[in-house]
């Protein structure tokens, strides 16, 4: 999805400060549709009424122009005010920060009413899609606004972290400054705290837009739409072997520029975002066997898990892509929690009730095959390209278990050959697709050309359904 | 500037594509890895020159081993 549009408002005839609250969310809103909860005043946030591509929010803002955003028990209350009230109108939430915390001169009192905002952040979460963004600091209290929501998005000159480099260095005495600490780079990339960084901030209210219109205006299949046949087999290299960028194949399956990727450059080993199939929208999560050969590993089973529970909990159907080696083997991947952490991803889609299809395109091997929505995990379709292999593992190394000692006793000019055999036989027993077709775990073999279309009918064959449960950031 | 390109998991380098002072832009392949019985291409993530190249043929890298370093000249 494309995100430079500008939004729709004239800077030029504007003389208001830059961080006004009021003049962010009318950068957030449809023109002219901007409603007061209530008068703007000296609290430290303001709340509205807006719409978004006409779809009904609610939004509220830290005010940095009041004692750089701190947040005070009055303040804190029209932050409340705002989310209770989509929770009400079953409306999506979308607050804006750039807040130091909680205000020093108040004392507990600001801590508790800060408390009350994550209490209400926690109440509706799951029940109304809830979004931040991020355009100054976010410090303290104000960080974990932000990080209990659904989807944060964070532009150039946001900043999110607990404590700031002056704590930092006089606590640990590391020297870091605030932009490496917890700028759009950090949390893009190595935290995973933030799902969309943009450039500026007018780039982050268009992000904003774009996800909020997917959550509030989800839309229905429409069989019309589905096209001519597109020929995807073409995105993959020739030899099985050779790993590639799935970004391709997930845009060739979705509508045109309608994909809007989370998580971009945190474990970039697994793709998820939103988008549009035939109008409707729908998660995709697809692993990426350009990046750590598309293994799943702890980040990434935390993120797909994560991403599946969201859509979940919002009735946003799943297409799952995969062509996935296994979990990542390593002591570091076992001392760092494979196997709580990928748990998560195993718990995800074997509670989601939400529509969900999977796509095997070149293979699914091992506990990963279990993990990326199998059949045993209550996928409703499971569909396989032609040659694609499910199985325990590849035939080659399979064999080189098996028949260990066979191999081993073998003359050592003979042994390559013998491999192959055996592999060859393996195979014909026990992998490729056929085994798991006869099993049910496979439903059907589908040409490539037919995926989009394949997807489409099996997603609307199932009956709409949403997830009763929060959406605690796994 | 300089950019450093480091292995994201223990590998075989299968095929070195590129040589110290080569111009690179995105996308280029730099080198193939071989892992997880896969061939993973690493791609120059930006546009530069190969200001070295820490890998040959044949060797074992381990995650975080650098693989190579570009200069992105600041001109």
């Amino acid at each position: 999805m494309t995100l430079t549009a500008e939004p729709p408002i004239d800077a030029d005839l504007d003389t208001r400060d830059a961080r006004d609250p009021e003049l962010r969310l009318e950068k957030l809103f449809d023109v002219g549709s901007l409603k007061a909860l209530r008068e703007k005043d000296d609290s430290g946030a303001f709340a509205a009424r807006g719409t978004i591509n006409g779809a009904p929010v609610t939004a509220f803002c830290t005010d940095a122009t009041t004692m750089g955003g701190a947040m005070g028990a009055d303040g804190c209350r029209h932050i409340v005010d705002a989310i209770d009230a989509a929770v009400r109108e079953h409306v999506p939430v979308i607050g804006v920060w750039h807040s130091g915390g909680a205000r020093l001169a108040e004392g507990v009192l600001a801590l508790h009413e800060v408390g009350l905002v994550f209490q209400a952040m926690i109440r509706a979460s799951g029940r109304v899609p809830q979004l931040s963004v991020v355009l100054g600091p976010a410090a303290g209290g104000a960080a974990y606004g932000p990080a209990l929501t659904d989807l944060v998005i964070m532009s150039a000159t946001g900043r999110v972290f607990v404590t700031g480099p002056d704590v930092v260095r006089s606590v640990t005495g590391e020297t870091v400054d605030m932009e490496s600490l917890g700028g759009a780079d950090t949390h893009g990339r190595r935290s995973g705290v933030v799902h969309i960084v943009t450039g500026t901030d007018d780039e982050a209210f268009v992000a904003a837009r774009a996800a909020t219109d997917l959550f509030a205006r989800q839309g229905s299949f429409d069989l019309s739409l589905i096209g001519p046949e597109r020929d995807l087999q073409t995105l993959l290299p020739e030899s099985v072997k050779r790993a590639y960028d799935v970004h391709p194949l997930v845009t060739g399956i979705l509508d045109d520029d309608s994909f809007l990727e989370l998580h971009a450059k945190w474990a970039p080993n697994i793709v998820t975002g939103l988008g549009r199939l035939t109008g409707r929208t729908v998660g995709v999560i697809a692993n990426n066997p350009l990046r750590l050969g598309g293994c799943l590993d702890s980040p990434s089973a935390e993120k797909a898990a994560r991403f599946v529970r969201m859509c979940d909990a919002f009735g946003i159907p799943l297409v799952v892509l995969v062509d996935v080696p296994g979990y990542l083997p390593g002591v570091g991947q076992e001392w760092d929690g494979i196997v709580r952490r990928g748990a998560k991803l195993l718990h995800a889609f074997g509670e989601a009730v939400v529509p969900r299809v999977t796509l095997v395109t070149r293979k699914t091997y091992g506990g990963a095959y279990i993990a990326m929505n199998s059949r045993a995990l209550g996928a409703n379709r499971v569909f396989a390209w032609p040659g694609a292999e499910v199985a325990v593992m590849g035939a080659s190394a399979a064999v080189g278990i098996l028949h260990r000692k066979k191999l081993a006793a073998a003359q050592p000019g003979e042994r390559e050959a013998l491999h192959a055999q055996l592999a060859e036989e393996h195979e014909r027993l026990a992998g490729g697709v056929a085994r798991a077709m006869e099993l049910g775990v496979v439903d059907e073999l589908i040409e490539p050309k037919h995926t989009r279309s394949s997807i489409v009918h099996a997603l609307a064959a199932v009956p709409a359904a949403r997830g009763a449960h929060g959406n605690i950031p796994l | 500037m300089t950019h450093v390109i480091a292995a994201e998991l223990v590998a075989n380098v299968a095929t070195v594509l590129v040589r110290q002072g080569d111009a690179v832009r995105p996308d280029d392949t730099l080198v193939i890895l071989e892992s997880m019985k896969m061939e993973i291409p690493v791609l120059a993530e930006v546009s530069g020159v190969v200001a070295e190249l820490a890998v040959v043929e044949g060797e074992v890298i381990r995650e975080g081993d650098i693989i190579a370093v570009i200069a992105t000249g600041a001109s």
